[in-house]
């Protein structure tokens, strides 16, 4: 096997339980994103477009979905004669096997994995976010720090701080402490879960924390606190870009209108740095006469005869005649029927919302005490005329008439 | 029959001429239709969807384009070891001509008929834009035990199309007579382009014609031994159209706007494959206002739009107001620009305040990469 400069590891085993019953059949990093993609295209194409072509993916949680989804990686270029992508899920070895017990041992339990390739780093990823970032520039900082980790950092506002894990930093960039969610922090630089090592530090590092029995095998709680406590040299890597965290239905709701935003700057259309996804098959998307769409993401297969403003739709999502969605995201192959009304809502794969139905509140009108998006999870039946109101998260068909 | 038992030969230069706007830089297969398809995605989908994963495309010129669009055949899952896709371009060796119709071009193709280890091959032209149920066409085919099968469809005869074989059937569906050079208009049983007929009869009828120098194999062929064959007919009654001049290629493109030709012709059990681009999907502004249009992904609205279809990267720019129009690729319309009729070729850019305006029978063109 040739040897690799560089391989990713994307962990992409996560429940993601803050997103309910959107992640209650798939993994977080395979929940639908911005019309045609999945959380997970983010670092995938990232990759691709970084040329780091040897990627495994670490999979626990519902991985049914993620696998078919990313087979053999060809649409992000990533099925290679060497390298290429690799799911990697948890195994039985000769003295039996272990569920993944945290993000360190994720990556312990896969030596053999990257031991194949020989690479000199290590880079470390997450499925939980959208942004675009050329890896390449934060390894060739690395390697020219000479650092023995770099962690990628993005400035927060300072109330936003005691929320992530922050960076506090000498004037160079060089990490001196690691705080997790402080409560007064001392710097705004808040590590976004993507690291490169030097791979001979990193796995001395992961033999070590999987030889202490109270570790959590996590690489913020102690891989990283363990490298700063031997005095290694950590360094942060800053990224000004657009990067978010999609771990909750706020945030994932958040992040798909954000595309709708013309002052943030997330370019999905950029050909130097495309955004790839597995599509296939479907036909043209049809707006028929009578339709009214604004401000709105709409992508094949779909075919709109009702009304959409501020909202995002997947592919082969169907709008009837009268139908009206606001602020919402509709996913895959969703129905929204005759009547409808359909606001400040996430409408799960292929739900069916019945004629006059009334999902979601406006927070104007609600009030911004009781107000939420409203989830209706996949393939659930709304019936006729059903009210759902504002924040509900639903796990079950509705019957005709309901009030939730 | 095992579904593999079949192969495909796709005639990528089917009447070029008579889309001469659209073909002077590429052949009929690589037109582009329906906002984000050529015309060979429907060819090599049927039959992908048939199961048949050995497919040859006859070319004669123009057909760079063409490579582009196809490439290794991924798109149609057609990278294979076993069987995938070919291109067949011609040769020019001492004594081989170019090819001059049918027979030469399937002459040309020998090697890949004789060593593509199938029991029957399906001819495809490329001319044809239609969803047909391939895997149907070969039961019936088997279970008639005919020696030829051709699809027909019933209706109206397309103008400029003498080269259609016009057809009468008994009341098994064989085919008692074929005839050409029918009065467009005229209501009939015409083929539409794809038959299917055993390997080694294909090659020997081929090598007799070749040999014979007769050019067309439908006229030259087929109708000289329709007594003499079991020629049976296949009925495709959905959506049809046999390209026959930028007017049909028009009236077909805008046939998409009515949902149940939509339905017929993708249709999930049978869908239509073609090149991704991995485009974004199409946002649509404040000041967007569309009716009646069949888009494709990564376009940009903030105009009027209306009974119009939109390929890949179409920008519409504010106050622009677009209407009964074709725009391919990246087709970027200026603000304020109000354009009517207009069919515009990939990568056009209609400038600011541009007023054009062609007629439901005269459509205004615009060329490839042309700025107006």
């Amino acid at each position: 096997m040739k040897n690799k400069k560089c391989v990713a590891m994307l962990l992409a085993g996560g429940q993601g339980s803050r997103l309910g019953v959107l992640t209650s059949k798939i993994a977080k990093p395979a929940v639908p994103y911005g019309g045609k993609y999945r959380i997970i295209d983010f670092p995938l194409s990232n990759c691709a477009n970084s040329g780091i072509d040897t990627v495994g993916i670490l999979t626990q949680y519902k991985p049914l979905e993620l696998n078919d989804y990313i087979g053999s990686g060809k649409p992000w270029d990533l099925d290679r004669l060497e390298g290429g992508v690799h799911i990697l899920p948890p195994y039985q070895g000769q003295k039996g096997g272990n569920w993944y017990k945290g993000t360190a041992n994720a990556i312990y339990q896969n030596l053999e994995f990257i031991e194949r390739y020989d690479p000199e780093y290590v880079l470390i990823l997450s499925g939980d976010h959208i942004y675009k970032m050329d890896y390449s520039k934060m390894i060739n900082q690395h390697v020219e720090d000479g650092a023995d980790c770099t962690i990628a950092v993005l400035e927060v506002t300072m109330e936003e701080a005691s929320r992530f894990g922050i960076m506090n930093t000498k004037e160079d960039g060089t990490i001196y402490e690691f705080e997790e969610k402080p409560k007064q922090p001392k710097s705004n630089l808040a590590s976004m879960g993507i690291y490169v090592f030097k791979w001979n530090k990193l796995k001395k590092y992961l033999v070590e924390d999987e030889a202490d029995p109270n570790s959590s095998n996590d690489f913020g709680k102690n891989i990283i606190p363990n490298m700063l406590a031997a005095g290694e040299k950590l360094k942060v890597y800053r990224f000004n870009d657009y990067w978010k965290d999609v771990g909750t239905v706020d945030s994932l709701w958040e992040a798909n209108l954000d595309l709708l935003n013309p002052n943030i700057d997330l370019n999905l259309s950029d050909s130097n740095w495309r955004i790839y996804s597995r599509t296939t098959g479907m036909p043209p998307q049809y707006v028929s006469q009578g339709a009214k769409v604004e401000n709105s993401l709409v992508t094949d297969g779909c075919e709109i005869y009702g009304s959409l403003d501020y909202s995002v739709l997947f592919d082969n999502v169907t709008v009837e005649e009268g139908a009206t969605v606001d602020y919402s995201l509709i996913m895959p192959g969703a129905v929204i029927r005759k009547g409808a009304n359909v606001r400040y809502a996430i409408i799960a794969e292929n739900a069916d919302i019945g004629e006059n139905a009334d999902i979601g509140g406006d927070p104007a009108i609600v009030g911004t005490e009781d107000w939420g998006i409203t989830v209706i999870g996949s393939n659930l039946k709304v019936g006729k005329n059903a009210k759902i109101s504002a924040n509900k998260m639903i796990v079950d068909n509705v019957d005709e008439g309901e009030k939730i | 029959m095992r579904t593999t038992a079949a192969a495909g030969i796709v005639f990528a230069n089917s009447n070029d001429n008579l889309l001469r706007n659209l073909t002077s830089q590429r052949s009929m297969a690589s037109v582009p239709f329906g906002a984000r398809y050529r015309l060979i995605d429907f060819s090599l989908s049927n039959l992908v969807n048939a199961g048949i994963a050995n497919i040859g495309i006859v070319t004669k010129e123009n057909y760079r384009s063409l490579m582009d669009h196809v490439g290794s055949g991924v798109h149609w899952d057609l990278d294979r070891k076993n069987g995938g896709l070919r291109i067949l371009p011609p040769y020019l060796a001492n004594g081989i001509k170019r090819y001059s119709g049918t027979v030469d071009a399937l002459h040309g193709a020998k090697d890949f008929i004789e060593r593509c280890n199938c029991d029957y091959i399906v001819l495809c032209a490329a001319d044809i834009l239609a969803n047909v149920d391939i895997s149907a066409l070969l039961k019936a085919h088997v279970e008639t035990g005919a020696d030829i099968t051709t699809v027909y469809h019933t209706g109206m005869l397309p103008p400029n199309r003498d080269d259609a074989m016009i057809i009468s059937l008994d009341e098994n569906s064989r085919i008692t007579s074929i005839e050409f050079d029918g009065v467009a208009g005229a209501v009939k049983s015409y083929g539409i382009g794809i038959t299917v007929i055993a390997r080694d009869l294909l090659s020997k009828l081929v090598n007799d014609a070749y040999e014979n120098d007769l050019p067309s194999f439908n006229r030259n062929v087929l109708a000289v031994k329709v007594g003499q064959l079991k020629i049976f007919g296949f009925e495709h009654s959905g959506f049809v159209t046999l390209m026959n001049g930028t007017d049909s290629y028009y009236k077909a493109s805008m046939a998409l706007l009515d949902t149940d030709v939509r339905r017929q012709l993708f249709n999930s059990n049978r869908p239509i494959y073609t090149k991704t681009r991995d485009d974004m999907p199409t946002r649509y502004g404040t000041k967007a206002n569309v009716s009646n249009c069949v888009i494709a992904d990564g376009c940009v609205i903030n105009g009027i739009v209306k009974n119009s279809i939109l390929f890949r990267g179409v920008t519409v720019e504010k106050g622009a107001v677009v209407e009964n129009c074709i725009l391919m690729q990246e087709t970027a319309v200026g603000a304020n620009a109000q354009i009517d009729n207009v069919i515009a070729d990939k990568n056009a850019v209609i400038g600011e305040n541009m007023v054009l305006k062609g007629t439901n029978e005269k459509h205004f063109f615009i060329k490839k990469n042309q700025i107006v």
